[in-house]
């Protein structure tokens, strides 16, 4: 974790100097004749100093502890979960990423959730499957899930909330 | 107190409509489920929930999201006891004599136990609001800009340091991103559009329910996901009523428990899971059979019950006196309330009198309900926590997307949901406190208010800041804070004492 923290001290150091110079570049409104101590940049520029400070902070600790080397492991270092933990992240966050992203607002709304819901639990059921029959129940037990989730936040939302869905 | 108790029971009294009561019953209900399923937490019901109930009457709205949100803090113990697996974060010390006694056959006298201290330790809380919170209004009308600015910081500071007690700086860190994310869109003073490059949607600001559906639903659907699946369930065996011995041979557990859980909840952003924490530390250190703890304590479990569900009505206090939240769940209602019309803060007892004793009315309401459950939905509740993940969490992933989208009809806010839901999980990964961010996410506007506001009034002097009474508390408080946090100073306060306590000993 040591060198996850000397990655974020950077990026954190990096977003705080971002910050300050974003809020020097505000408006001061001087031509308004706006009180000095008014102008929009003073409070982010604050913050983006303390987070420059304990992004430094971070960075040096995990610096002087030699993690520096990036490219060399820990002989106990912990890899990131285990290989299925990762792939299954991965899975969820292309899946997940697909339907609010991608498909919703270009399809049905309706449409959208049928497929994201069906391709979800049909990809991380399938490979639990024991055999032929078992491998037809668990396509057709997901279709149905879908339809009935679909169907059910559509009717909700639209019908009894009144929201215009995408 | 006559007044209040009558306006009490006038509220009670209002919510005796078969609609209120209605909404009591599912909600409540919701709730426990809510909680019990690991992956869904208390903050994700509640803001799901306020996004599914915004266009309903402002007093069902609230009745439900204070109702859902006792069920979920004492939902979670189910999951805590039967799969050792914390249904909600504020029952992981749940979990630690929970499970053991469940694992000795007791799973039912172990319910029986979380029922009933949760049920005590809601009562404590609810106590502390009634008569604290009218108190509390009161006092903050003296809050000017100078102590609303330090309130800010102090919250962030001091959740920032509880949440992540083995490394505060991750704690601080997450809760000035928190703030940092706050200024983003148009300022309250002059309204220039900060960070928005143009953007009309990004002008607006970042929705605060969006970004916490984002930190704590999609992102827990990754984590869950993550995980490798748990399949242990313990079906009840031993009768799940609650037994009179167990309340009154530990009442002073109870006692001390609620008053820490309250405690904890009234501080901002340090909500249910410190409540529980605090308490079972406690319980541990003033305990005849410290041994037994971690291996099944009905005193531990006791501890840990009462605390979270003290921490309930504890983190509302600050919600409705002075717009501070004090715990995530808590920090959505601020912003239902917010919502609905009500406007909470110091002047809440002169612009809704009758309002904080409508709250206290919500929670024996939601406590009755927790009660009734927690005696009748044994085996109803096994069946839930065996829905396999791979169902439930595209489920919860579309309610996520589309109650985003549903408070305001933008997509903008869709991306704001998985913008925050990806850095949540990133930041979770590394160990980094979800609370403070959320709570930077509220204060942030105050902050930048009252410190330009002050500064406005002072002519730019910092010295009021630092010399009004409240402010001086204040700000002593974040610096204690802060340098407790260096071991260096800890070590050299150690040896203070012990030197002192030396001399002490040879001077008498």
């Amino acid at each position: 974790m040591v060198k996850a923290d000397f990655v974020t001290g950077l990026v954190l150091v990096a977003l705080g100097i971002a910050t300050l110079v974003e809020s020097l570049r505000m408006p001061r409104f001087v031509e308004l004749n706006v009180n000095p101590y008014t102008v929009p940049g003073l409070v982010p520029g604050a913050l983006g100093a303390i987070i420059l400070a304990l992004g430094a902070v971070l960075f040096l600790r995990a610096a002087r502890a030699g993690d520096w080397r990036l490219a060399e492991r820990a002989p106990d270092a912990v890899p990131w979960s285990g290989g299925s933990g990762v792939r299954r992240v991965l899975l969820s966050i292309a899946l997940c990423l697909a339907y609010a992203a991608g498909l919703v607002g270009r399809l049905p709304f309706w449409l959208a959730t049928f497929l994201f819901v069906a391709a979800f639990v049909i990809l991380f059921e399938w490979p639990l499957a024991a055999d032929r029959s078992d491998r037809t129940r668990r396509v057709l037990w997901p279709v149905l899930l879908a339809a009935a989730i679909s169907a059910a936040t559509s009717f909700v939302f639209q019908e009894i909330f009144l929201v215009r869905l995408p | 107190m006559a007044e209040n108790l009558a306006m009490l029971g006038q509220a009670l009294l209002g919510f005796m409509t078969p609609t209120a009561l209605f909404h009591v019953a599912w909600a409540t209900l919701l709730g426990v489920v809510v909680g019990a399923l690991p992956g869904l937490t208390a903050t994700l019901g509640v803001a799901l929930m306020t996004t599914l109930t915004f266009k309903m009457a402002a007093g069902d709205a609230i009745l439900i999201l204070i109702c859902m949100y006792v069920g979920a803090i004492y939902g979670g113990s189910r999951s805590a006891i039967l799969l050792n697996i914390p249904g909600t974060p504020a029952s992981a010390a749940t979990a630690l004599d929970g499970f053991p006694l469940a694992r000795q056959g007791l799973a039912g006298r172990a319910m029986g136990i979380a029922t009933s201290g949760s049920v005590l330790g809601t009562l404590v809380g609810i106590l502390a609001l009634a008569t604290i919170a009218p108190v509390l209004a009161e006092f903050a009308l003296e809050f000017g800009a100078f102590e609303f600015f330090w309130l800010a910081v102090f919250g962030v500071v001091i959740a920032g340091h509880l949440t992540a007690l083995d490394d505060p700086i991750k704690g601080w860190i997450a809760g000035f991103l928190g703030l940092l994310v706050a200024m983003v869109g148009q300022e309250g003073i002059h309204a220039y559009p900060r960070f928005a490059y143009g953007s009309t949607d990004l002008a607006g600001g970042i929705g605060l329910l969006p970004a916490l559906v984002g930190a704590f639903g999609f992102s827990e659907v990754l984590i869950v996901m993550k995980e490798p699946a748990a399949h242990v369930v313990k079906a009840a065996t031993d009768r799940v009523i609650p037994r009179l011995e167990d309340m009154t041979r530990y009442w002073r557990t109870i006692v001390r428990s609620g008053v820490i859980g309250t405690t904890m909840g009234i501080l901002p952003g340090v909500g249910e899971d410190m409540g529980a924490w605090a308490s079972y530390a406690a319980a541990r250190r003033a305990s005849k059979e410290r041994e037994k703890f971690g291996k099944g304590s009905v005193e531990g479990l006791m501890a840990a019950e009462t605390g979270n569900n003290a921490a309930v009505p504890g983190a509302i206090i600050p919600v409705l006196t002075l717009a501070v939240p004090g715990s995530a769940p808590a920090a959505v209602l601020l912003a239902a309330l917010f919502i609905h019309g009500v406007r909470p803060g110091p002047l809440i007892m002169i612009e809704f009198p009758t309002f904080i004793m409508e709250v206290v009315a919500m929670l024996l309401l939601a406590t009755l309900g927790i009660l009734l459950y927690g005696l009748l939905l044994t085996r109803p509740l096994l069946y839930v926590l065996a829905v396999p993940r791979e169902r439930l969490m595209p489920v919860i992933f579309v309610l996520c997307t589309i109650g985003s989208f549903a408070i305001a009809s933008r997509l903008f806010d869709i991306y704001v949901m998985l913008a925050f839901g990806l850095i949540g999980f990133v930041l979770r990964e590394m160990k980094y406190p979800m609370a403070p961010l959320v709570l930077g996410l509220v204060l942030g506007d105050i902050l930048d208010k009252s410190l330009r506001r002050g500064l406005v009034l002072t002519d730019g002097s910092l010295v009021p800041f630092f010399t009004r009474p409240i402010s001086l508390v204040l700000w002593l408080a974040i610096l204690i804070t802060v340098l407790l946090s260096f071991s260096a100073v800890r070590q050299a306060l150690a040896r203070l004492l012990s030197r002192r306590r030396a001399a002490g000993e040879t001077g008498s």
